[in-house]
């Protein structure tokens, strides 16, 4: 879990171009300013490219946290 | 019922004391007051339609109920389909029927066939907009798995039909509206008075901002053809702060009302005008249909469409706004509308500067402001009038005249020939500003919590008082009743 959290977060400072984002597991996009619906795709192709998989749209869209989508990265690999 | 009218000042009442003194004590029978409330105010429109209203709390609470019983997702998907057709098809055939009738005939007229226009007089019902998209959101949570179903069918039955918002809003989600149905309320009185300053608020913003600008607006919208470029300028920006003082003023009640019975509300605007982009502005307008919108069509489209990168993104962004534009009126003017707004992102989406520093540029919360924001603000603000001609135009030709009769006014030098309104209107509009300005980090502009000083609160209250009572404009009615 905490491997794939420190490769999010750091994928989220880069896409979402603000350093102090620290993600927790529980996080949700109302935490983050920049989180944002048009930056969230942004953020699902860079997860899917950074792990080289692909989520299913289904999945995607039942993702409440940080933590769920770590799951689904989880499944995945 | 309107909000503005005596009939809700009599019946707002009694609904308040039976609730709090008779009924204090009973959750259960407190929400079957609420609810046989708010079909009493439904039905002082037109008692015939509340079986719509009916039909869609049965079906949405048989069908919720269903998807989580049901395992397998084909199946799922059939029950969800069957809320989601039922209310698209109510909202179809009473609000946009006539529209594709007459939208065919004119296609094949053009292309030679004659056809008479054959049309129903189909009224539409007030609020259906607003409570079909409320109850679809339900079984579209429940079918992902991010609400549960209730058994309780008067809860239900009520959180469909609250009277504060059932006519136009704010369009409340399950998650926060259904679970408060559940919780013992106790009367709160610091609650209940800011509920009334909301309220109050509300009423000035609509009968002496909104209602003031009608007769102006109206007058240059009709006549546009006899005005300079100048004052058909200025109608419109007249006119944006009609349509916010109306529709934010009638949320403000809304909200208002609901704190009075122990409801908290999501907030529907966050001073839109002070936005420094068109994203920040759909931020910041109508929130609870943006959120709608974003949640339930561009999301799921901009994840299908996610492999074309930018160009899918602004596709859902387009497609969205479009949809958008026929939820406010079935009319080529409102997809005109819809249609600009979606325009209006391209710069945001295809610029090589990161979206997030464009978007971030948060004037309202912050305390100190850059003045380097301002003509963004301005910007923003000419962009969104420049989309309101469309919106209030009677029809897409009729704003197209409108926009050339700017221009002409232009090429003819006639600009400065303004014809003025009403004082009432020069003087309140730049009071709203004002005080929206100083209050922007708060709820509303009366939000008067953090002043201690009693004898300056209740200074406060009779002067806005005494403002809707010398300077109000005859009443009319909200113009998002119609949506």
């Amino acid at each position: 879990m905490n491997q794939y959290l420190d490769i999010l977060n750091e994928l989220f400072r880069e896409v979402l171009d603000n350093e102090s984002i620290d993600l927790k597991p529980e996080t949700t996009a109302n935490d983050i300013d920049e989180w944002d619906s048009i930056n969230h795709i942004y953020l699902v192709v860079e997860i899917e490219k950074k792990f080289n998989i692909k989520f299913k749209s289904s999945q995607i869209l039942e993702w409440k946290n940080v933590g769920e989508i770590i799951e689904s990265i989880q499944d995945k690999k | 019922m309107l909000f503005n009218s005596i009939d809700f000042f009599i019946f707002l009442p009694i609904v308040f004391v039976l609730y709090w003194m008779v009924l204090n004590k009973h959750l259960r029978m407190q929400n079957v007051l609420l609810l046989i409330a708010s079909y009493i105010f439904y039905g002082w429109w037109d008692w015939r339609f509340l079986s719509l209203i009916l039909m869609s709390t049965v079906v949405d609470y048989f069908v919720g109920l269903q998807i989580y019983k049901t395992e397998n997702s084909s199946t799922r998907k059939r029950w969800l389909w069957l809320s989601i057709g039922f209310n698209l098809g109510l909202l179809g055939f009473f609000k946009y029927f006539n529209f594709f009738i007459e939208s065919w005939i004119d296609a094949f007229n053009s292309i030679g066939y004659n056809m008479d226009y054959y049309s129903l007089n189909i009224i539409l019902p007030v609020g259906i907009s607003f409570y079909t998209f409320q109850t679809m959101s339900y079984s579209l949570d429940i079918s992902k798995n991010k609400i549960k179903p209730t058994k309780d069918f008067i809860a239900f039955a009520t959180f469909v039909s609250f009277f504060p918002q059932l006519v136009a809003g704010p369009i409340e989600r399950a998650s926060n509206l259904l679970p408060q149905f559940f919780k013992r309320r106790n009367f709160d009185y610091i609650m209940a008075v800011d509920g009334s300053r909301q309220i109050l608020w509300g009423l000035f913003k609509k009968i002496v901002i909104a209602d003031n600008c009608a007769s102006y607006v109206n007058d240059v919208f009709q006549n546009y053809s006899e005005y300079s470029a100048g004052t058909l300028v200025l109608g419109v920006a007249v006119f944006a702060f009609q349509i916010y003082a109306d529709f934010s003023g009638y949320t403000d009640i809304a909200i208002g009302v609901a704190k009075l019975f122990g409801f908290q509300f999501k907030r529907n605007f966050n001073y839109p005008y002070f936005s420094t982009n068109i994203s920040d502005f759909w931020k910041r307008w109508h929130i609870s249909l943006s959120s709608w919108l974003n949640d339930y069509l561009f999301t799921p489209l901009a994840i299908d469409l996610r492999n074309y990168k930018k160009y899918g993104i602004f596709s859902a962004v387009f497609i969205t706004f479009l949809i958008s534009g026929l939820w406010h009126g079935a009319g080529w003017n409102y997809i005109v509308w819809g249609g600009l707004h979606g325009l209006f992102y391209i710069p945001i989406i295809f610029s090589k500067k990161r979206f997030s520093s464009i978007s971030t540029s948060n004037i309202v919360t912050k305390n100190n402001v850059s003045y380097n924001q301002i003509p963004k603000m301005l910007l923003t603000f000419t962009m969104v009038c420049f989309t309101y001609i469309f919106f209030r135009s009677i029809n897409l030709s009729e704003a197209i005249n409108y926009n050339v009769a700017i221009s002409e006014g232009i090429i003819n030098n006639n600009i400065f020939n303004i014809n003025l309104p009403d004082i009432r209107i020069i003087l309140f509009i730049p009071c709203l500003i004002l005080v929206e300005w100083i209050q922007r980090d708060k709820e509303f502009g009366m939000d008067l919590k953090a002043i201690n000083y009693i004898a300056f609160r209740w200074f406060i209250y009779i002067l806005v008082i005494a403002i809707i009572i010398i300077f109000g404009a005859k009443s009319q009615s909200f113009i998002y009743f119609q949506f």
